[in-house]
């Protein structure tokens, strides 16, 4: 007989039960055909790729950037938010939650578990994704460079230091390794709402409710600074209004932190303060929304 | 099959000498419903002990608390009065439920994951790894039957098939007790006698078992003791054999017996001041034996 198996050996909390229920998720995720998704979008990119757009080659690679990680955010943070809202009750419809509870694992393993598949989906197919886009966008950038090179060459009125020149604004809007950035910010992002999605499925009487609340919440998340400034402008800073937007700003989380990324996308250069903070922020929201998921959680009855 | 979690482990454990396998106390279940704030007793003080190695029956209409008395043993509900304890741990305890399997009634489980990978996600669950688990899993396909589905995912097993992987996935940490709740719900009478068989070889291998039906006749079959519960309140409980014998009747079953001794029997009987002949003719087996007889004769193959 093993050790770990004695009754009074049980271990009260193990990393080990976290990853059973995160690598199950991830199976469970995946069956669920979601790299059908997947490959639709490598798709769409190659063929927006392969579009000519008839601009210059630094705003043609500026412009295919732009619609591969806005789709690649907007994949994260949808997925994010369907899947979360689905895995948790569908758990208890099945009573698959019965036999998992029964086991010696505690709640917290549990959410943990499920909201660590989750995210180890969507990294992976932002990887998979970025590795797509990245190898693409590369493709199209020696192109153009090549190209822009033979052309400046032949026409024989440019000096050596302006084809320099303009292959380095060529190569700004090409594939950078500041672009990971981008990507983390978007997992980051998908990570925040993800957890904001599992505190409302644990109580929320139906998976479609937690969606439409959770996109709701996504979307204030995005304004709320915005609409908070206009409306004590409006109001002559206002001492309720401060107030009610404070309220708002701790129930809400602040996706406008991670829009920073957009910058990167264009080729603006790196603040590594601003990606600091992100990263500090989104541990500060995943640790209180899994706790707030825990507090409803604990004691739930099936 | 290799015993794990035994007396002496479980009194280690619990800290007490012998505590039984389920100890249930004045529960009461009170749950409040809709907006105005109703109230169902879905329990109404409840007690009942189940001591270890033995097979107990909570048996009792749909509705009258059955699965409510197994969800606070299984620490799944909390009681709004009394207790529950496993081995003489506080129901919901991670180590009661380190020594507890449950089956569920009409059991779902990943339809994406197979046989095998199901029973490889719960005994990682219960921290079995590596080369133990891998010969458990194969010696639960084994003893449920169902070595050759072990590779198919479990969206295309049957009824039948998912109640014995139920089954295997609650042995999967050889647990000291198992609970039950309607092991054979929905199951064809074949596939009833192979789980009620499978009780029986757990009861030799010492294990506890907890298990709820309303079907009374499989109950009479595997049950040591049992419980009648009805409308949240225990009305009788005791010894099968205690229960189900009619104290003032005495029945005699007499081999190749001619007319007329069994005339002389009756008037033997008729002289006897009180006493009276309730009933004459042959015994009878059950319907469920008769049609298993004629069902298991033309089957060939299992699944």
């Amino acid at each position: 007989m093993s050790e770990a198996m004695k009754p009074g050996k049980v271990r009260l909390f193990t990393l080990e039960r976290i990853w059973t229920i995160a690598t199950s998720t991830v199976t469970q995720l995946i069956r669920m055909r979601t790299f059908y998704f997947l490959l639709s979008f490598a798709g769409l990119v190659i063929a927006i790729g392969n579009l000519n757009i008839p601009d210059t080659p630094a705003k043609e690679l500026s412009m295919i950037k732009k619609v591969s990680f806005g789709t690649m955010d907007l994949f994260a943070w949808l997925f994010a938010i369907v899947s979360t809202a689905l895995l948790i009750p569908r758990d208890i419809e099945d009573r698959t939650l019965y036999t998992i509870l029964s086991k010696p694992v505690r709640r917290i393993e549990y959410l943990a578990g499920k909201l660590c598949g989750v995210l180890i989906v969507i990294g992976i197919s932002l990887l998979v994704m970025f590795a797509v886009c990245g190898t693409m966008i590369s493709f199209r950038e020696a192109g153009f460079v090549k190209n822009e090179r033979n052309t400046m060459v032949k026409d024989g009125r440019y000096s050596d230091q302006e084809i320099d020149q303009q292959i380095a604004l060529i190569s700004k809007h090409g594939m950078r390794p500041e672009l990971g950035i981008a990507v983390a910010a978007s997992f980051m992002k998908a990570a925040v709402i993800a957890s904001v999605t599992i505190f409302l499925s644990t109580f929320a009487s139906s998976s479609l409710f937690t969606i439409i609340i959770s996109i709701l919440i996504f979307l204030i998340g995005h304004a709320h600074a915005m609409a908070s400034s206009f409306w004590l402008y409006h109001s002559g800073d206002n001492v309720v209004i401060r107030q009610l937007f404070k309220i708002v700003k701790i129930l809400i989380p602040d996706f406008q932190l991670y829009s920073f990324s957009e910058g990167i996308v264009l080729a603006e250069p790196v603040v590594y303060s601003l990606v600091g903070q992100m990263v500090l922020v989104t541990i500060g929201y995943l640790t209180v929304f899994l706790l707030l998921s825990l507090l409803v959680f604990i004691d739930k009855e099936f | 099959m290799e015993k794990i979690h035994t007396t002496r482990e479980r009194e280690t454990q619990s800290g007490g000498k012998n505590p039984p396998a389920v100890e249930v106390k004045n529960l009461t279940k009170i749950f409040s419903t809709g907006m105005r704030r109703d109230y169902v007793v879905a329990i109404d003080n409840l007690s009942l002990t189940v001591k270890a190695g033995e097979v107990y029956g909570l048996i009792g209409p749909n509705g009258s608390g059955k699965s409510t008395t197994m969800k606070v043993v299984l620490g799944l509900m909390a009681p709004s009065q009394g207790f529950a304890r496993v081995f003489g741990l506080e129901s919901g305890d991670i180590r009661a439920k380190n020594v507890t399997g449950f089956l569920p009634e009409n059991p779902y489980f990943y339809k994406h994951l197979t046989g095998a990978e199901t029973l490889r996600f719960y005994g990682k669950l219960c921290g079995m790894h590596g080369a133990a688990l891998r010969d458990r899993i194969q010696e639960l396909l084994e003893l449920v039957s169902l070595q050759k589905a072990a590779d198919r995912r479990l969206s295309g097993y049957s009824k039948g098939m998912l109640q014995r992987i139920g089954l295997a996935q609650a042995l999967v940490q050889r647990p000291g007790l198992l609970v039950l709740d309607e092991p054979t719900a929905g199951v064809d009478p074949v596939g009833s006698r192979e789980i009620r068989d499978l009780i029986f070889g757990l009861r030799n291998e010492g294990i506890t078992v907890f298990l709820c039906s309303h079907l009374l006749e499989q109950v009479q079959e595997v049950c040591d003791r049992v419980g009648i519960i009805f409308e949240g309140r225990m009305r009788r409980e005791g010894a099968l054999d205690e229960l189900i014998s009619i104290a003032d009747q005495t029945a005699l079953t007499i081999q190749s017996a001619s007319p007329a001794l069994l005339e002389q029997i009756q008037n033997l009987v008729s002289h006897e001041k009180g006493a009276s002949m309730v009933e004459l003719g042959h015994p009878r087996t059950t319907l469920e034996d008769l049609f298993l007889k004629i069902v298991k004769g033309g089957k060939t193959s299992d699944e």
